[in-house]
């Protein structure tokens, strides 16, 4: 089928940027979105053109690295699905579409798609984790934890870290990003120790990078491709005003 | 800034103050108390006019009631002063959040879609300044009877509770304003504007206080438009009534 691409171009993050036209013709409906993009790369390369930069790596929707705006949605039209898992045939023959970078002021673009996510690093950096003594691999189940809680504490762990609920946020906030990382140690024994002290310096990390507050929109929730729900802001906005209003000790 | 989780230390005042006041969430968090104060005084103020009807009061009851709040004193200075405190902190906490989300997106994106939101939702940012204009109106209408309240003053009742008292005719003068169609249609939209901007403050300011949890959270998406609506309906009735001729 044959398609007009927009795509966002952007020499680096100083340069202004602005949509180019490329007209694509034979794409299969069988080929991944990347691969059209990849398609695209090549013909430019042929001609001695710069091709378009776009993030990318495992290509199967685990690693979190591709991201995309596709027509006004991260990660496309399809519900739960990375960039590099949507294929052409949600496309129809004719399409204009759309291709833009994550938008957010702590998400610098570095060249045309490719955006500076090094903001989510550094909210991990300030409680992602858990402090103890690591040691040798425990026995299986010699902590016992509630199926339910493990389930909650699993649900949350899915996130890919993509930012794809930030591009999709109209204040561009990271809510539901911190809300996983926070909800997913909050639910295990392991969390507990650090689980007041973690929600506050992670959300003032967030505040610090420049991210907009949360509206209950829950647009997050609809674009993220491993459906973290809503859930896990609300458990962050509890533990947080438990941490502020009853304090760490 | 301190470093990581280990070195988050036991704050002092300052600093709680200053995380209710600086974070986004402690901004969220004082809009979502201060919009369930006034959501709270809402009910008690529509419930409060359902009095105008005959069965529920009538002239007698409702001017009663209206002199009873007016003779509260000091009470009545200090819930006026603590509603004024309470919209004040509202607003400014939302300003605020405004400012931080719009230099959140410097640059927009060329197609804008919105996939699940509610329309009450994203139109917030117009419900609110629209009730705030509506609000400064009502109170200047009937509470200093200076806007659209010709003949207000003059508008006496003898109170036949034995104590044999003239007061301001508080409902003589709703029923004067309703039967202008012009005030009912303002009055009636304002309500319906409330109604819609609480179908999703209702709901959305648990989910900010994290008052949720698998059980409440679909229970509250139901809850705060039908809470909304209620609201609006309670007030919508009177001037209508009144329009219509129900209440004389």
């Amino acid at each position: 089928m044959n398609l007009t691409l927009k795509v966002w171009r952007q020499k680096n993050a100083q340069a202004a940027g602005a949509f180019v036209d490329y007209a694509m013709s034979d794409v299969s409906p069988d080929m991944s979105f990347l691969e059209m993009l990849d398609g695209l790369n090549e013909t430019l390369q042929a001609k001695g053109q710069e091709p378009v930069a776009f993030d990318h790596d495992c290509r199967e929707g685990i690693c979190g690295t591709c991201s995309l705006v596709i027509n006004g949605i991260p990660h496309g039209p399809d519900r739960a699905t990375t960039t590099c898992q949507l294929h052409m045939r949600k496309f129809k023959a004719g399409d204009v579409i759309t291709i833009e970078p994550w938008r957010a002021a702590p998400f610098a673009v570095i060249r045309d798609l490719v955006v500076d996510r090094g903001a989510f690093e550094r909210i991990q950096r300030r409680g992602g984790f858990v402090s103890v003594g690591t040691g040798h691999a425990p026995d299986a189940n010699a902590m016992a934890i509630p199926k339910r809680q493990a389930d909650l504490a699993m649900d949350a762990a899915q996130c890919i870290g993509c930012g794809a609920c930030v591009a999709a946020c109209k204040n561009a906030s990271a809510m539901l990003f911190v809300g996983a990382k926070v909800s997913q140690y909050a639910h295990l024994p392991q969390g507990q120790p650090e689980r007041f002290r973690r929600v506050l310096a992670m959300v003032e990390q967030h505040d610090a990078e420049g991210f907009g507050a949360c509206t209950n929109y829950q647009e997050c929730e609809a674009v993220c491709p491993k459906e973290i729900s809503v859930r896990v802001i609300g458990e962050m906005n509890r533990d947080y005003l438990r941490a502020v209003l009853v304090g760490v000790e | 800034m301190e470093g990581d989780v280990v070195s988050v230390q036991p704050a002092g005042v300052a600093k709680v103050v200053a995380r209710l006041t600086q974070s986004s969430l402690g901004l969220k968090a004082l809009v979502a108390v201060t919009g369930l104060g006034l959501v709270a005084f809402a009910f008690v103020h529509m419930a409060g006019h359902l009095q105008m009807f005959a069965l529920l009061g009538g002239q007698e009851g409702y001017n009663q009631y209206a002199h009873k709040l007016q003779s509260l004193g000091a009470l009545k200075w200090a819930a006026r002063a603590g509603l004024l405190a309470l919209t004040l902190v509202h607003v400014i906490a939302t300003l605020k959040l405004i400012a931080r989300n719009r230099s959140a997106r410097p640059i927009g994106y060329a197609s804008n879609h919105w996939l699940t939101a509610s329309v009450a939702s994203q139109t917030m940012r117009v419900t609110g300044p629209i009730l705030l204009f509506f609000i400064i109106y009502h109170l200047l209408h009937f509470t200093a009877l200076v806007v659209s309240a010709q003949g207000y003053e003059a508008m006496e009742y003898m109170l036949r509770d034995g104590s044999n008292l003239v007061v301001g005719d508080a409902y003589g003068r709703m029923v004067q304003a309703f039967r202008d169609p012009l005030l009912t249609v303002v009055y009636v939209l304002a309500v319906g504007l409330l109604g819609v901007h609480l179908a999703h403050g209702i709901s959305s300011l648990f989910q900010t206080l994290g008052l949720t949890n698998s059980t409440y959270r679909p229970a509250l998406a139901t809850a705060g438009p039908l809470l909304a609506g209620l609201l609006t309906a309670g007030f919508a009735v009177v001037p209508l009534a009144i329009l219509t001729g129900v209440i004389q």
